[in-house]
């Protein structure tokens, strides 16, 4: 790390300040094609199940605005299927976890529920949005960083370990099709809170 | 996905190595016009004793030592198995003990070469990444790497020699040649500084190629790639916390230095970042086939 470097670090114009770009729910329309190319080259298949990690305000109108969100969900069940539930993990962050065995239904309830929060004012409080994978018994997500707008590899391995040639490789197969994050330091696991669980679980 | 000749790279070598021959052709002029041409058999000599004994060298100076297929039976199967997907003979098997992880390739032929590792590469590398390391060394032998690099060096040995011994001889200057001598230094010292600058990027040319070749002889880009990042410590910049205790508190981000212009012509491998770009291009194209 240079001089020049720790001067910015201590000015706080570090990368932390300059996200690649602001989160557009639209990116997550990206995913549809994701599941399919994820699916023919690389054989790994949706776990059926994708979530959306937001931290709460302690507001009459945030209550409401999650309210509303589960509201859109549940109207969308009884059309595509698409089950949800809203739960808290270890950390103190929220999630509203969606199962269905259509991928396309999973990529549209995310979505709503994502653009929800954000006409509702509260676009900053959604970190992350995970999509689940499964080859051979391996784990492997896409997190859609709402921070940095990009989508980043995550395979998670037993006893908090990471497969990073796996990581890689979806990396190197998807970019393009989705906008990832160039920048390997911006990679930050989301670990379950039960062994073998996913990051929501 | 078959193996095609890389037409990009190939040119790039073939240029290279003709204007250093062409560079040659004009020290070798400026020597006879300066009569100081009794240096090039000399110099030549010396090459060639360095050429015969040149993996023998490299091995010594690495302190590594060969080893049976009994000390290490792993190393060697994927040796054997990589050697018969890359059709070449099994080179010599050896490793070096050392706290760095690296690898490399020595020899005069395709028959006569050897693979080295160290240990510390062997503890640091899962089975797939040593893999990916071991057919880009096998894809230098293939490519007959060597033997092109020593040709090229050849020429700034010779070079750098004469700046040395014109210094020694010519530091009387009492003598009648001394300006011819001075000419000879001078040139000398151009012929060096380019086939200098030349050689270093022939040889980023043959890692990018070996790195191809590698991949084309396992299959898998990514798996060297991931060594790359391993070997280049960059696996550490994916970072241990998880996102949610991140999102909490402004961390601050150690960015990679960026080389500039001049890093870039003066060092002998490209930049991992290109490398690992290219083996990330050649990933998709095998997947998206």
């Amino acid at each position: 790390m240079g001089i020049f470097d720790t001067i910015r670090a201590v000015l706080g114009t570090s990368a932390e300040a300059d996200a690649t770009r602001d989160a557009d729910p639209e990116d997550l329309f990206g995913m549809s094609t994701a599941y399919v190319t994820m699916e023919a080259d690389l054989g790994y298949e949706s776990v059926d199940a994708a979530a959306l990690c937001f931290s709460g305000v302690d507001s009459t109108d945030f209550s409401e605005t999650v309210a509303d969100v589960e509201a859109i969900l549940g109207a969308g069940e009884e059309e595509t299927g698409t089950t949800f539930d809203v739960r808290e993990d270890s950390h103190g962050w929220e999630w509203v976890v969606l199962r269905d065995d259509d991928p396309e239904d999973l990529v549209t309830s995310i979505h709503f529920a994502a653009d929800e929060f954000g006409e509702r004012g509260y676009g900053s409080r959604l970190l992350a949005a995970v999509f689940g994978f499964e080859a051979d018994g391996d784990r492997a997500y896409w997190i859609y960083s709402f921070r940095r707008g990009a989508y980043y590899p995550f395979a998670p391995r037993r006893g908090k370990e990471r497969a990073n040639d796996v990581e890689f490789k979806l990396q190197s197969v998807l970019d393009g099709e989705l906008d990832v994050e160039d920048d390997e330091s911006y990679w930050y696991p989301m670990w379950p809170d039960t062994a073998g669980g996913h990051p929501w679980e | 996905m078959k193996w095609k000749p890389d037409w990009g790279l190939r040119g790039r070598m073939v240029l290279t190595m003709f204007l250093l021959f062409a560079l040659y052709l004009v020290f070798v002029g400026v020597l006879f016009r300066t009569n100081s041409v009794v240096f090039l058999p000399l110099m030549g000599a010396f090459v060639l004793v360095q050429f015969l004994f040149s993996d023998r060298l490299a091995l010594y100076s690495m302190g590594a030592k060969e080893v049976s297929a009994e000390e290490y039976p792993e190393l060697h199967a994927t040796v054997s198995r990589l050697s018969q997907q890359a059709d070449l003979p099994k080179p010599t098997v050896a490793v070096a003990d050392s706290r760095v992880p690296n690898a490399f390739a020595a020899g005069r032929s395709q028959k006569s070469a050897t693979v080295c590792v160290t240990t510390e590469l062997l503890r640091t590398l899962d089975r797939d990444e040593l893999e990916g390391v071991l057919a880009h060394e096998l894809a230098h032998v293939k490519n007959r790497d060597v033997m092109v690099m020593t040709i090229a060096s050849f020429l700034s040995t010779v070079a750098f020699m004469i700046v040395r011994m014109g210094f020694w001889f010519g530091g009387g200057g009492r003598n009648r040649q001394g300006g011819g001598i001075i000419v000879a230094i001078v040139a000398s010292l151009v012929v060096w500084i380019v086939s200098f600058l030349l050689i270093r990027a022939l040889s980023r040319y043959r890692e990018f190629a070996a790195d191809r070749g590698g991949a084309l002889i396992t299959g898998q880009p990514s798996a060297l790639a991931s060594a790359l990042l391993t070997i280049d410590g960059r696996m550490d910049r994916v970072p241990k916390e998880d996102l949610r205790e991140q999102a909490e508190m402004n961390a601050f981000f150690i960015l990679p230095a960026k080389g500039n212009a001049i890093t870039k012509l003066f060092s002998t491998h490209p930049s991992t970042e290109k490398r690992v770009e290219k083996l990330r291009d050649l990933e998709r194209e095998m997947e998206t086939r």
